[in-house]
Protein backbone atom coordinates (compact mmCIF):
# COMPACT_ATOMS: atom_id res chain seq x y z
CA UNK A 1 0.00 0.00 0.00
CA UNK A 2 2.62 2.58 0.83
CA UNK A 3 4.87 1.52 -1.69
CA UNK A 4 6.58 4.19 -3.80
CA UNK A 5 4.88 4.83 -6.77
CA UNK A 6 6.58 7.29 -9.42
CA UNK A 7 4.67 10.18 -10.86
CA UNK A 8 2.72 9.50 -13.81
CA UNK A 9 4.41 12.48 -16.12
CA UNK A 10 1.38 14.10 -17.90
CA UNK A 11 0.18 15.20 -14.46
CA UNK A 12 0.60 19.23 -13.53
CA UNK A 13 0.41 17.97 -9.45
CA UNK A 14 0.53 14.63 -8.48
CA UNK A 15 0.05 13.33 -4.89
CA UNK A 16 1.36 9.99 -4.15
CA UNK A 17 0.69 8.21 -0.58
CA UNK A 18 0.43 11.64 0.97
CA UNK A 19 0.27 11.35 4.96
CA UNK A 20 0.87 14.09 7.56
CA UNK A 21 0.78 13.28 11.57
CA UNK A 22 1.74 15.58 14.46
CA UNK A 23 2.16 15.76 18.63
CA UNK A 24 0.14 17.76 20.28
CA UNK A 25 -0.21 17.67 24.13
CA UNK A 26 1.67 14.21 23.81
CA UNK A 27 -1.08 12.76 21.98
CA UNK A 28 0.20 11.89 17.92
CA UNK A 29 -3.25 13.13 15.95
CA UNK A 30 -3.00 11.52 12.06
CA UNK A 31 -4.48 14.60 10.31
CA UNK A 32 -4.18 13.07 6.42
CA UNK A 33 -3.61 9.16 5.61
CA UNK A 34 -2.45 7.67 1.92
CA UNK A 35 -3.69 10.91 -0.03
CA UNK A 36 -3.42 9.86 -4.00
CA UNK A 37 -4.73 12.02 -6.84
CA UNK A 38 -3.42 14.47 -9.63
CA UNK A 39 -4.36 17.38 -11.64
CA UNK A 40 -3.59 18.43 -14.78
CA UNK A 41 -2.53 21.73 -15.87
CA UNK A 42 -5.05 24.29 -16.17
CA UNK A 43 -7.97 22.02 -14.14
CA UNK A 44 -9.59 23.71 -11.12
CA UNK A 45 -10.10 21.50 -7.93
CA UNK A 46 -11.87 21.77 -5.11
CA UNK A 47 -11.41 20.33 -2.26
CA UNK A 48 -14.58 19.51 0.47
CA UNK A 49 -14.82 18.18 3.53
CA UNK A 50 -16.15 18.36 6.95
CA UNK A 51 -14.23 20.65 9.69
CA UNK A 52 -10.94 18.55 10.79
CA UNK A 53 -10.67 16.71 7.35
CA UNK A 54 -7.20 17.95 7.26
CA UNK A 55 -8.02 20.68 4.45
CA UNK A 56 -5.41 23.02 5.29
CA UNK A 57 -2.86 21.04 6.19
CA UNK A 58 -3.58 19.47 2.83
CA UNK A 59 -2.87 22.98 1.06
CA UNK A 60 0.05 23.51 3.29
CA UNK A 61 1.66 20.86 2.32
CA UNK A 62 1.05 21.65 -1.11
CA UNK A 63 2.79 24.53 -0.73
CA UNK A 64 5.91 23.43 1.15
CA UNK A 65 5.41 25.08 4.31
CA UNK A 66 5.49 22.17 6.52
CA UNK A 67 6.98 18.35 5.39
CA UNK A 68 4.71 15.22 4.53
CA UNK A 69 5.44 12.64 7.42
CA UNK A 70 5.16 9.69 4.01
CA UNK A 71 4.61 10.38 0.91
CA UNK A 72 5.24 12.80 -1.92
CA UNK A 73 3.95 15.79 -4.01
CA UNK A 74 5.23 16.26 -7.39
CA UNK A 75 5.18 19.36 -8.98
CA UNK A 76 5.53 18.70 -13.23
CA UNK A 77 7.08 15.29 -11.97
CA UNK A 78 9.73 17.63 -9.33
CA UNK A 79 8.87 16.58 -5.87
CA UNK A 80 8.22 19.36 -3.86
CA UNK A 81 10.60 19.94 -0.81
CA UNK A 82 9.39 23.79 0.34
CA UNK A 83 7.56 26.79 -0.20
CA UNK A 84 8.76 29.23 -3.40
CA UNK A 85 8.66 28.94 -7.03
CA UNK A 86 5.59 27.56 -9.04
CA UNK A 87 3.08 27.66 -6.39
CA UNK A 88 1.32 30.49 -4.64
CA UNK A 89 -0.98 30.29 -1.38
CA UNK A 90 -4.52 32.67 -0.76
CA UNK A 91 -4.47 32.66 2.78
CA UNK A 92 -8.17 32.22 4.64
CA UNK A 93 -7.32 35.66 6.07
CA UNK A 94 -6.01 37.89 4.32
CA UNK A 95 -2.57 38.69 5.99
CA UNK A 96 -1.90 41.55 4.16
CA UNK A 97 1.01 43.79 5.53
CA UNK A 98 -0.57 46.58 7.18
CA UNK A 99 2.18 48.54 6.92
CA UNK A 100 2.43 48.48 2.83
CA UNK A 101 -0.06 49.74 0.36
CA UNK A 102 -2.29 47.92 -2.05
CA UNK A 103 0.73 47.98 -4.87
CA UNK A 104 3.39 47.59 -2.68
CA UNK A 105 1.79 44.53 -0.71
CA UNK A 106 0.79 42.61 -4.47
CA UNK A 107 4.46 43.10 -5.46
CA UNK A 108 5.90 41.26 -2.20
CA UNK A 109 6.39 37.64 -4.24
CA UNK A 110 8.72 38.94 -6.76
CA UNK A 111 10.56 41.79 -3.95
CA UNK A 112 11.04 38.42 -2.05
CA UNK A 113 12.50 36.60 -5.31
CA UNK A 114 14.61 40.06 -5.70
CA UNK A 115 12.99 41.04 -8.77
CA UNK A 116 12.72 44.80 -8.51
CA UNK A 117 12.60 45.75 -11.90
CA UNK A 118 10.11 48.27 -13.69
CA UNK A 119 8.45 45.19 -15.42
CA UNK A 120 7.91 43.77 -12.16
CA UNK A 121 6.16 47.19 -11.14
CA UNK A 122 4.17 47.34 -14.06
CA UNK A 123 3.28 43.76 -14.03
CA UNK A 124 2.04 44.39 -10.00
CA UNK A 125 -0.13 46.99 -11.26
CA UNK A 126 -1.31 44.69 -13.94
CA UNK A 127 -2.90 42.48 -11.33
CA UNK A 128 -4.42 45.36 -9.21
CA UNK A 129 -5.85 46.08 -11.93
CA UNK A 130 -7.14 42.43 -13.09
CA UNK A 131 -8.76 42.12 -9.64
CA UNK A 132 -10.65 45.35 -10.21
CA UNK A 133 -8.79 47.67 -7.31
CA UNK A 134 -7.29 50.22 -10.22
CA UNK A 135 -7.63 53.37 -8.48
CA UNK A 136 -6.48 52.13 -4.88
CA UNK A 137 -3.16 51.05 -6.04
CA UNK A 138 -1.81 53.99 -3.04
CA UNK A 139 -4.03 52.80 -0.22
CA UNK A 140 -3.22 51.04 2.87
CA UNK A 141 -4.87 47.45 3.90
CA UNK A 142 -6.93 49.05 7.18
CA UNK A 143 -8.84 51.64 4.24
CA UNK A 144 -10.11 48.77 2.39
CA UNK A 145 -13.10 46.08 3.11
CA UNK A 146 -12.77 42.79 3.37
CA UNK A 147 -13.56 41.99 -0.24
CA UNK A 148 -11.36 44.39 -1.43
CA UNK A 149 -8.22 42.80 1.08
CA UNK A 150 -9.17 39.74 -0.10
CA UNK A 151 -8.48 40.81 -3.80
CA UNK A 152 -5.56 42.50 -2.77
CA UNK A 153 -4.67 38.97 -1.43
CA UNK A 154 -5.58 37.01 -4.24
CA UNK A 155 -3.31 39.91 -6.37
CA UNK A 156 -0.53 39.13 -4.93
CA UNK A 157 0.07 35.59 -5.16
CA UNK A 158 -1.29 35.79 -9.28
CA UNK A 159 1.67 38.06 -9.12
CA UNK A 160 4.45 35.58 -8.03
CA UNK A 161 3.38 34.23 -11.20
CA UNK A 162 2.30 30.93 -10.08
CA UNK A 163 1.99 27.63 -12.05
CA UNK A 164 -0.36 26.70 -9.22
CA UNK A 165 -2.64 28.88 -7.12
CA UNK A 166 -3.50 27.17 -3.81
CA UNK A 167 -6.51 28.97 -2.15
CA UNK A 168 -7.61 28.29 1.30
CA UNK A 169 -11.05 29.23 1.64
CA UNK A 170 -10.17 32.43 0.47
CA UNK A 171 -14.12 33.51 0.82
CA UNK A 172 -14.56 32.37 4.03
CA UNK A 173 -15.16 35.94 6.39
CA UNK A 174 -16.82 37.26 3.68
CA UNK A 175 -20.76 38.51 3.38
CA UNK A 176 -22.93 36.17 1.33
CA UNK A 177 -23.44 38.95 -1.67
CA UNK A 178 -19.72 39.65 -1.62
CA UNK A 179 -18.94 35.65 -1.92
CA UNK A 180 -20.61 35.07 -4.78
CA UNK A 181 -18.99 38.13 -6.72
CA UNK A 182 -15.45 37.47 -5.78
CA UNK A 183 -16.26 33.32 -6.47
CA UNK A 184 -17.36 34.92 -10.66
CA UNK A 185 -14.37 37.08 -10.33
CA UNK A 186 -12.01 34.21 -9.34
CA UNK A 187 -13.55 32.33 -12.29
CA UNK A 188 -12.78 35.23 -14.37
CA UNK A 189 -9.44 35.20 -12.93
CA UNK A 190 -7.97 31.66 -13.25
CA UNK A 191 -9.44 31.74 -16.98
CA UNK A 192 -7.64 34.95 -18.08
CA UNK A 193 -4.53 33.77 -16.22
CA UNK A 194 -4.61 30.61 -17.19
CA UNK A 195 -3.89 28.95 -14.24
CA UNK A 196 -4.23 26.30 -12.60
CA UNK A 197 -5.84 25.97 -8.89
CA UNK A 198 -6.82 23.98 -6.04
CA UNK A 199 -9.34 25.15 -3.64
CA UNK A 200 -10.39 24.33 -0.23
CA UNK A 201 -13.60 24.76 1.12
CA UNK A 202 -16.89 23.87 2.87
CA UNK A 203 -18.85 25.63 0.93
CA UNK A 204 -20.37 22.75 -1.16
CA UNK A 205 -22.28 25.14 -3.93
CA UNK A 206 -18.84 27.02 -4.12
CA UNK A 207 -16.81 24.06 -4.80
CA UNK A 208 -19.35 22.80 -7.58
CA UNK A 209 -19.71 26.43 -8.82
CA UNK A 210 -16.19 26.97 -9.91
CA UNK A 211 -14.34 23.58 -10.12
CA UNK A 212 -13.69 20.86 -12.92
CA UNK A 213 -14.08 18.27 -10.16
CA UNK A 214 -14.44 18.02 -6.45
CA UNK A 215 -12.43 15.82 -4.20
CA UNK A 216 -14.41 14.93 -1.02
CA UNK A 217 -12.62 13.79 2.19
CA UNK A 218 -13.15 11.74 5.10
CA UNK A 219 -12.87 13.30 8.96
CA UNK A 220 -9.78 12.58 10.39
CA UNK A 221 -7.63 11.11 9.37
CA UNK A 222 -8.90 12.78 6.14
CA UNK A 223 -8.48 10.35 3.00
CA UNK A 224 -10.23 10.92 -0.46
CA UNK A 225 -13.75 9.71 -0.21
CA UNK A 226 -14.63 10.29 -4.03
CA UNK A 227 -14.03 11.99 -6.72
CA UNK A 228 -16.60 13.99 -9.05
CA UNK A 229 -16.65 14.96 -12.12
CA UNK A 230 -18.33 18.84 -12.87
CA UNK A 231 -20.05 18.60 -16.20
CA UNK A 232 -21.24 22.05 -16.40
CA UNK A 233 -20.44 24.51 -19.12
CA UNK A 234 -17.81 26.91 -19.31
CA UNK A 235 -17.75 29.66 -19.05
CA UNK A 236 -20.67 29.55 -16.14
CA UNK A 237 -22.70 32.66 -14.57
CA UNK A 238 -24.07 32.78 -11.66
CA UNK A 239 -27.31 31.78 -13.03
CA UNK A 240 -25.96 28.45 -13.37
CA UNK A 241 -26.49 27.64 -9.93
CA UNK A 242 -30.54 27.83 -10.33
CA UNK A 243 -30.53 24.38 -13.05
CA UNK A 244 -31.37 21.41 -12.23
CA UNK A 245 -27.60 19.83 -12.86
CA UNK A 246 -26.05 22.19 -10.42
CA UNK A 247 -28.52 20.93 -7.72
CA UNK A 248 -28.03 17.81 -8.52
CA UNK A 249 -24.43 17.95 -8.21
CA UNK A 250 -24.41 19.58 -4.53
CA UNK A 251 -26.85 17.11 -3.68
CA UNK A 252 -25.05 14.21 -4.63
CA UNK A 253 -21.80 15.86 -2.26
CA UNK A 254 -23.62 16.84 0.51
CA UNK A 255 -24.80 12.82 0.83
CA UNK A 256 -21.25 11.92 0.59
CA UNK A 257 -20.30 14.81 3.45
CA UNK A 258 -23.51 14.56 5.49
CA UNK A 259 -22.22 11.10 7.32
CA UNK A 260 -18.29 12.59 7.59
CA UNK A 261 -20.09 15.94 9.29
CA UNK A 262 -21.83 13.92 12.22
CA UNK A 263 -18.83 12.18 12.68
CA UNK A 264 -16.79 15.33 12.73
CA UNK A 265 -19.48 16.56 15.33
CA UNK A 266 -19.00 13.39 17.47
CA UNK A 267 -15.13 13.60 17.18
CA UNK A 268 -15.09 17.16 18.23
CA UNK A 269 -17.56 16.02 21.36
CA UNK A 270 -15.57 13.22 22.49
CA UNK A 271 -12.17 15.48 22.11
CA UNK A 272 -13.40 18.17 24.11
CA UNK A 273 -14.77 15.46 26.91
CA UNK A 274 -11.38 14.41 27.05
CA UNK A 275 -9.81 17.56 27.18
CA UNK A 276 -11.81 18.59 30.06
CA UNK A 277 -11.92 14.71 31.78
CA UNK B 1 -11.01 65.40 10.54
CA UNK B 2 -10.14 69.42 9.58
CA UNK B 3 -12.66 70.64 11.70
CA UNK B 4 -11.98 67.87 14.61
CA UNK B 5 -8.58 69.20 14.76
CA UNK B 6 -8.80 73.12 15.03
CA UNK B 7 -11.60 72.44 17.57
CA UNK B 8 -8.56 70.72 19.26
CA UNK B 9 -6.26 73.42 18.89
CA UNK B 10 -8.48 76.30 19.81
CA UNK B 11 -9.58 73.57 23.13
CA UNK B 12 -6.28 73.19 24.12
CA UNK B 13 -5.00 76.94 23.74
CA UNK B 14 -8.35 77.81 25.90
CA UNK B 15 -6.70 75.87 28.29
CA UNK B 16 -3.28 76.90 28.11
CA UNK B 17 -4.21 80.84 28.14
CA UNK B 18 -6.84 80.03 31.12
CA UNK B 19 -3.48 78.06 33.39
CA UNK B 20 -1.29 81.14 32.41
CA UNK B 21 -3.57 83.49 33.48
CA UNK B 22 -4.59 81.31 36.54
CA UNK B 23 -0.96 81.26 37.42
CA UNK B 24 -0.69 85.31 36.48
CA UNK B 25 -3.18 86.50 39.09
CA UNK B 26 -2.27 83.80 41.98
CA UNK B 27 1.06 85.04 41.76
CA UNK B 28 -0.06 88.17 42.36
CA UNK B 29 -2.62 87.37 44.96
CA UNK B 30 -1.79 84.59 47.75
CA UNK B 31 1.45 83.37 46.49
CA UNK B 32 3.02 87.15 46.35
CA UNK B 33 6.24 85.89 48.37
CA UNK B 34 9.02 85.99 45.35
CA UNK B 35 11.08 83.45 46.95
CA UNK B 36 8.74 80.96 46.65
CA UNK B 37 6.46 81.87 43.31
CA UNK B 38 6.38 84.33 40.87
CA UNK B 39 3.87 85.54 38.15
CA UNK B 40 4.18 84.20 35.05
CA UNK B 41 4.77 88.26 33.52
CA UNK B 42 8.06 88.60 36.06
CA UNK B 43 9.05 84.50 34.92
CA UNK B 44 8.84 86.12 31.41
CA UNK B 45 10.33 89.41 32.14
CA UNK B 46 13.17 87.23 34.23
CA UNK B 47 13.49 84.51 30.42
CA UNK B 48 13.90 87.95 28.59
CA UNK B 49 16.76 89.08 30.87
CA UNK B 50 18.44 85.97 30.63
CA UNK B 51 18.08 86.15 27.20
CA UNK B 52 19.56 89.35 26.42
CA UNK B 53 22.46 88.60 28.78
CA UNK B 54 23.48 85.86 26.59
CA UNK B 55 23.25 82.93 29.49
CA UNK B 56 19.84 81.15 28.74
CA UNK B 57 20.56 80.73 24.75
CA UNK B 58 24.56 78.98 26.40
CA UNK B 59 21.81 76.97 28.95
CA UNK B 60 19.63 75.91 25.88
CA UNK B 61 22.66 74.79 24.09
CA UNK B 62 24.09 72.62 26.59
CA UNK B 63 21.35 71.03 27.91
CA UNK B 64 20.41 70.09 24.35
CA UNK B 65 23.91 69.05 23.08
CA UNK B 66 23.75 66.74 26.43
CA UNK B 67 20.03 65.44 25.76
CA UNK B 68 20.69 64.72 21.75
CA UNK B 69 24.19 62.89 21.98
CA UNK B 70 22.93 60.95 24.48
CA UNK B 71 19.29 60.14 22.84
CA UNK B 72 20.94 59.32 19.70
CA UNK B 73 23.73 57.08 21.39
CA UNK B 74 21.01 55.50 23.86
CA UNK B 75 18.68 54.73 20.70
CA UNK B 76 21.18 53.11 18.49
CA UNK B 77 22.29 50.89 21.56
CA UNK B 78 18.83 50.52 22.65
CA UNK B 79 18.02 49.41 19.33
CA UNK B 80 20.41 47.09 18.55
CA UNK B 81 20.43 45.20 21.95
CA UNK B 82 16.45 44.64 21.50
CA UNK B 83 17.32 43.23 17.86
CA UNK B 84 20.38 40.90 19.23
CA UNK B 85 17.92 39.60 22.08
CA UNK B 86 15.07 38.86 19.71
CA UNK B 87 17.28 36.92 17.48
CA UNK B 88 19.28 34.83 19.87
CA UNK B 89 17.08 33.21 22.49
CA UNK B 90 21.36 32.61 24.12
CA UNK B 91 21.96 35.86 23.52
CA UNK B 92 18.96 36.97 24.76
CA UNK B 93 19.17 35.03 28.20
CA UNK B 94 22.57 35.85 29.07
CA UNK B 95 21.40 39.74 28.91
CA UNK B 96 18.13 40.01 30.44
CA UNK B 97 19.23 39.75 34.19
CA UNK B 98 21.28 42.56 33.67
CA UNK B 99 18.13 44.60 31.88
CA UNK B 100 15.92 43.34 34.83
CA UNK B 101 18.15 44.64 37.05
CA UNK B 102 19.50 48.35 35.79
CA UNK B 103 15.97 48.64 34.30
CA UNK B 104 14.69 48.88 37.98
CA UNK B 105 17.75 50.59 39.49
CA UNK B 106 16.84 54.15 40.27
CA UNK B 107 19.17 56.31 38.07
CA UNK B 108 19.09 59.37 40.20
CA UNK B 109 21.02 56.84 42.13
CA UNK B 110 23.68 56.25 39.79
CA UNK B 111 23.82 59.85 38.38
CA UNK B 112 26.33 60.81 41.32
CA UNK B 113 28.72 57.78 40.53
CA UNK B 114 28.68 59.04 37.21
CA UNK B 115 29.75 62.33 38.04
CA UNK B 116 32.31 60.88 40.10
CA UNK B 117 33.83 59.02 37.31
CA UNK B 118 33.40 61.16 34.49
CA UNK B 119 33.89 64.67 35.85
CA UNK B 120 31.25 67.47 36.23
CA UNK B 121 30.64 68.29 32.33
CA UNK B 122 29.36 66.51 28.90
CA UNK B 123 30.48 63.16 29.48
CA UNK B 124 28.51 62.10 33.07
CA UNK B 125 25.47 64.20 31.65
CA UNK B 126 25.10 62.32 28.59
CA UNK B 127 25.89 59.11 29.91
CA UNK B 128 23.30 59.63 32.72
CA UNK B 129 20.76 60.35 29.71
CA UNK B 130 22.10 57.48 28.13
CA UNK B 131 21.43 55.33 31.10
CA UNK B 132 17.97 56.40 31.14
CA UNK B 133 16.53 56.20 27.74
CA UNK B 134 18.18 53.22 26.75
CA UNK B 135 16.01 50.82 28.48
CA UNK B 136 12.63 51.68 27.63
CA UNK B 137 13.94 51.41 23.92
CA UNK B 138 15.90 48.04 24.45
CA UNK B 139 12.69 46.85 26.26
CA UNK B 140 10.21 48.00 23.74
CA UNK B 141 12.15 47.06 20.45
CA UNK B 142 12.67 43.23 21.96
CA UNK B 143 8.88 42.67 22.99
CA UNK B 144 8.08 44.27 19.55
CA UNK B 145 10.24 42.11 17.69
CA UNK B 146 9.53 39.05 20.06
CA UNK B 147 5.71 39.63 19.21
CA UNK B 148 5.99 39.48 15.65
CA UNK B 149 2.94 38.21 13.71
CA UNK B 150 3.62 34.67 12.84
CA UNK B 151 0.92 34.67 9.87
CA UNK B 152 2.43 37.47 8.55
CA UNK B 153 5.55 34.97 8.93
CA UNK B 154 4.22 32.13 7.40
CA UNK B 155 2.99 34.62 4.28
CA UNK B 156 6.83 35.47 4.03
CA UNK B 157 8.20 31.55 4.16
CA UNK B 158 5.54 31.03 1.68
CA UNK B 159 7.16 33.45 -1.03
CA UNK B 160 10.37 31.47 -0.53
CA UNK B 161 11.88 34.35 2.20
CA UNK B 162 15.28 33.58 3.86
CA UNK B 163 15.58 34.36 7.58
CA UNK B 164 17.13 37.94 6.62
CA UNK B 165 14.24 38.56 4.69
CA UNK B 166 11.85 37.97 6.97
CA UNK B 167 13.38 39.91 10.01
CA UNK B 168 13.65 42.96 7.48
CA UNK B 169 10.59 42.70 5.75
CA UNK B 170 8.33 41.71 8.48
CA UNK B 171 9.37 41.30 11.80
CA UNK B 172 11.36 44.91 11.64
CA UNK B 173 8.43 47.04 10.42
CA UNK B 174 6.13 45.26 12.35
CA UNK B 175 8.54 46.16 15.68
CA UNK B 176 8.57 49.81 14.16
CA UNK B 177 5.74 51.33 16.62
CA UNK B 178 6.86 49.59 19.75
CA UNK B 179 10.17 50.90 18.53
CA UNK B 180 8.51 54.67 18.16
CA UNK B 181 6.64 53.72 21.31
CA UNK B 182 9.98 53.15 23.31
CA UNK B 183 11.55 56.34 21.56
CA UNK B 184 8.80 58.43 23.21
CA UNK B 185 9.36 57.05 26.76
CA UNK B 186 13.01 57.76 25.92
CA UNK B 187 12.07 61.28 25.57
CA UNK B 188 10.26 61.99 28.30
CA UNK B 189 12.61 59.81 30.74
CA UNK B 190 15.95 61.53 28.82
CA UNK B 191 15.01 65.07 29.53
CA UNK B 192 14.02 64.50 33.28
CA UNK B 193 18.09 62.93 32.68
CA UNK B 194 19.69 66.01 31.77
CA UNK B 195 18.07 67.90 35.04
CA UNK B 196 19.55 65.15 37.25
CA UNK B 197 22.41 65.22 35.87
CA UNK B 198 22.97 68.98 35.85
CA UNK B 199 21.69 69.18 39.69
CA UNK B 200 24.41 66.67 40.59
CA UNK B 201 27.25 68.88 39.43
CA UNK B 202 28.00 71.19 36.03
CA UNK B 203 28.98 74.70 34.90
CA UNK B 204 25.70 75.34 32.59
CA UNK B 205 22.82 73.97 31.27
CA UNK B 206 18.85 74.22 32.15
CA UNK B 207 18.92 72.30 34.87
CA UNK B 208 22.34 74.62 36.39
CA UNK B 209 20.13 77.03 35.75
CA UNK B 210 17.49 75.37 37.82
CA UNK B 211 20.33 74.45 40.86
CA UNK B 212 21.25 77.99 40.99
CA UNK B 213 18.39 80.13 41.13
CA UNK B 214 16.84 77.74 43.81
CA UNK B 215 19.99 77.72 45.93
CA UNK B 216 19.99 82.13 45.15
CA UNK B 217 16.24 82.09 46.16
CA UNK B 218 15.09 82.96 42.65
CA UNK B 219 11.86 81.67 41.81
CA UNK B 220 11.55 82.98 38.43
CA UNK B 221 14.52 81.93 37.43
CA UNK B 222 13.66 78.47 38.56
CA UNK B 223 10.41 78.37 36.59
CA UNK B 224 12.33 79.95 33.49
CA UNK B 225 13.98 76.55 33.47
CA UNK B 226 11.01 74.44 34.27
CA UNK B 227 8.85 76.17 31.47
CA UNK B 228 11.51 75.51 28.98
CA UNK B 229 11.96 71.59 29.84
CA UNK B 230 8.47 71.72 29.69
CA UNK B 231 8.06 73.46 26.15
CA UNK B 232 10.75 70.77 25.01
CA UNK B 233 9.27 67.76 26.09
CA UNK B 234 5.81 69.14 24.34
CA UNK B 235 8.17 69.89 21.28
CA UNK B 236 10.18 66.22 20.94
CA UNK B 237 6.66 64.19 21.80
CA UNK B 238 4.87 65.94 19.07
CA UNK B 239 7.92 65.40 16.47
CA UNK B 240 8.17 61.34 17.77
CA UNK B 241 4.21 61.35 17.39
CA UNK B 242 4.73 62.79 13.55
CA UNK B 243 7.38 60.27 13.14
CA UNK B 244 5.22 57.21 14.59
CA UNK B 245 2.14 58.76 12.19
CA UNK B 246 4.38 58.27 9.09
CA UNK B 247 5.55 55.07 9.81
CA UNK B 248 2.20 53.35 11.19
CA UNK B 249 -0.39 55.25 9.54
CA UNK B 250 -2.97 52.12 10.53
CA UNK B 251 -2.18 52.40 13.98
CA UNK B 252 -1.92 56.41 14.00
CA UNK B 253 -5.73 55.78 12.98
CA UNK B 254 -6.67 53.90 16.45
CA UNK B 255 -6.29 57.62 18.20
CA UNK B 256 -3.83 59.08 20.07
CA UNK B 257 -1.80 57.55 22.46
Amino acid sequence: MTTAVMPSGDAKLEVRNLGKSYMKDDRGIEVLRDVCFSIADGEFVSIVGASGCGKTTLLRLLDGLIPPSSGAIYLDGRPIEGPGYGRALVFQQDRLLPWRNVLSNVGFGPEIQRRNGKAERERAARYVDLVGLRGFERHYPHELSGGMRQRVNLARALNAEPEVLLLDEPFASLDAQTREIMQAELLRITAEAKKTAIFVTHQIDEAVYLSDRVLVFTVRPGRLKEEVKIDLPRPRQLAVKRTPEFVSYTDHIWQLIEQEVREAIGLEAREAAALHA
Amino acid sequence: MRIRLSGGLVRGAVSVLAAGALWEIAGRTFLNNPLFFAPLSAVLDKMGELWASGDLQVDIAVSFEEFIIGFILASIAGIGIGVVMASSKALCQYIDPWVSMLYATPFVAVAPLLVLWLGIGLAAHVAVVFIVVVFPVLINTYSGLANSDRDLIEVARSFGADQIQIFSKIRFPGALPFIVAGLRQGVARGLVGVVVAELFGSHAGLGYLILISGQEFDAAGLFVGILLFALAGIGVVEIVRVIERRIAPWRAQDGRS
